[in-house]
């Protein structure tokens, strides 16, 4: 074959490979897989951060955290990846009262996200542990995944 | 020439060798010009000092690079060190390691035009392409190991070895941390082998050297944007750069591998098409001019 054919076709082949899989495909990331994801992270990084702090008695079952997403507003679906995912997280803190925190969450194509907490209730960028000394606050910003089946 | 002497022990050292050299006698000399040329010493070189120095700028940073996943997390753990360097290494450096011997090493015959001196030996074309795609396999998991093996030690002595915040925000101990870290840099091999076959094929194809070092760069770039389009959660599964990120699942506490297991075969998938095409396209090459 002349080259000039192989070209074509290679980058028609490309074109209609892209074309049929990106119609047949459906959403890795959802509603429920962010929040089945984000609850048990923040509880986790909460407790890590009570550690630091000093304060006893709280464990990941304690606080209890349960995450509500949305994305984009009502008019937007709740799938896929983008900036502007926001989730309502309730828990319930180490003096038994309860907590309500808004989360906004930036979710990557790769299933990875980025969420940040309100300073007003989980702290600043910044916090001083037990020693006097400023550590990075875990649930100011924090990294975590989305499971997907493949 | 004694090639052939060594490859088969004979009965008598004075009995005529009756049997032509086979892909090892081939991937003998591959390897020596391999071993001569500056480039493939330099970037061994290169792959062995650069991350020391990575490690060292950005722990004396004060703000982290938090834009990028572990970024957030290099002063806290010596393993969050090599596995912001994977996520960035993903991007393009793992694709250009790959090419630059791959993506050459039969242009240059072109290059140099030895294509014939190279054919009058006794040996196949079958024979040398496997000899040159077994060296740049080989050669570049070399790299991979002098990189992944730098970049780890290089956070664990810089950084230290103190637990890693896991994916789910959990925390996991020092020891299994180390066994995660090196399992997530061996994940990335599948892949690259995939990029090596595509640089094969390109130098097979172009002849040309600069085009088979830097096509597979441009072309992971294009595969990095076309992945990072929201709605392509399908198109991103077939494309070689994602089994880069495949290893994101490790570090969950409940792990899971099926982004691996997609990735594996998606990387075996490019890898045989590439080496099938690179090998079909020297087959039936007419190799009669310089």
């Amino acid at each position: 074959m002349r080259p000039i054919i192989t070209r074509t076709l290679t980058i028609l082949a490309v074109a209609a490979g892209i074309t049929a899989t990106a119609a047949a495909g459906h959403f890795d990331i959802t509603k429920t897989g962010l929040e089945r994801a984000l609850g048990p992270t923040f509880a986790n990084l909460y407790v890590q951060q009570a550690g630091i702090l000093g304060i006893t008695g709280i464990t990941p079952t304690t606080i209890g955290a349960n995450a509500s997403c949305d994305k984009g507003g009502p008019k937007v679906a709740d799938v896929g990846a983008g900036p502007n995912w926001i989730c309502m997280m309730s828990w319930t803190d180490n003096k038994g009262q309860h907590q309500d925190g808004k989360f906004e969450v930036t979710v990557r194509t790769d299933t990875t996200y980025v969420a940040g907490g309100p300073s007003k209730i989980v702290g600043l960028a910044t916090i001083t542990d037990t020693h006097g000394h400023d550590v990075t606050n875990p649930v100011f910003e924090f990294d975590g995944v989305i499971p997907t089946g493949s | 020439m004694t090639i052939t002497a060594t490859t088969t022990p004979q009965p008598t050292a004075t009995a005529p060798d009756k049997r032509r050299p086979g892909v090892g006698a081939a991937l003998r000399w591959e390897i020596v010009k391999l071993a001569a040329q500056i480039r493939s010493r330099a970037l061994l070189a290169v792959a062995l000092i650069i991350p020391p120095i990575v490690v060292a700028v950005l722990n004396g940073q004060q703000q982290p690079p938090s834009d990028t996943i572990y970024g957030r997390h290099v002063h806290d753990s010596g393993y969050a060190m090599p596995l912001l360097m994977l996520a960035w290494a993903a991007q393009w450096v793992l694709p250009l390691l790959a090419a630059v011997v791959a993506g050459d090493i039969f242009a240059a015959e072109d290059q140099h035009g030895t294509w014939k001196t190279l054919l009058t030996r006794s040996v196949s074309r079958t024979h040398i392409f496997w000899a040159k795609t077994l060296t740049a396999i080989g050669y570049n998991l070399l790299v991979l190991v002098v990189f992944a093996g730098g970049t780890i030690a290089a956070g664990m002595l810089i950084v230290g070895t103190q637990p890693l915040t896991g994916l789910t925000g959990q925390a996991i101990a020092s020891g299994t941390a180390l066994r995660l870290v090196v399992t997530a840099w061996a994940t990335t091999i599948a892949p690259i082998i995939g990029f090596t076959a595509l640089a094969l094929l390109l130098s097979v194809r172009t002849r040309n050297p600069a085009f088979g070092i830097a096509a597979p760069v441009v072309i992971g770039f294009v595969m990095q944007l076309l992945g990072s389009v929201t709605g392509l959660d399908l198109t991103r599964k077939f494309l070689l750069t994602t089994p880069l990120e495949a290893w994101h699942g490790l570090f969950a506490q409940h792990p899971f591998t099926g982004p691996l297991a997609t990735g594996l075969a998606v990387s075996a998938g490019w890898t045989i098409i590439c080496l099938a095409g690179a090998y079909l396209s020297l087959r039936r090459r007419d190799i009669t001019g310089g």
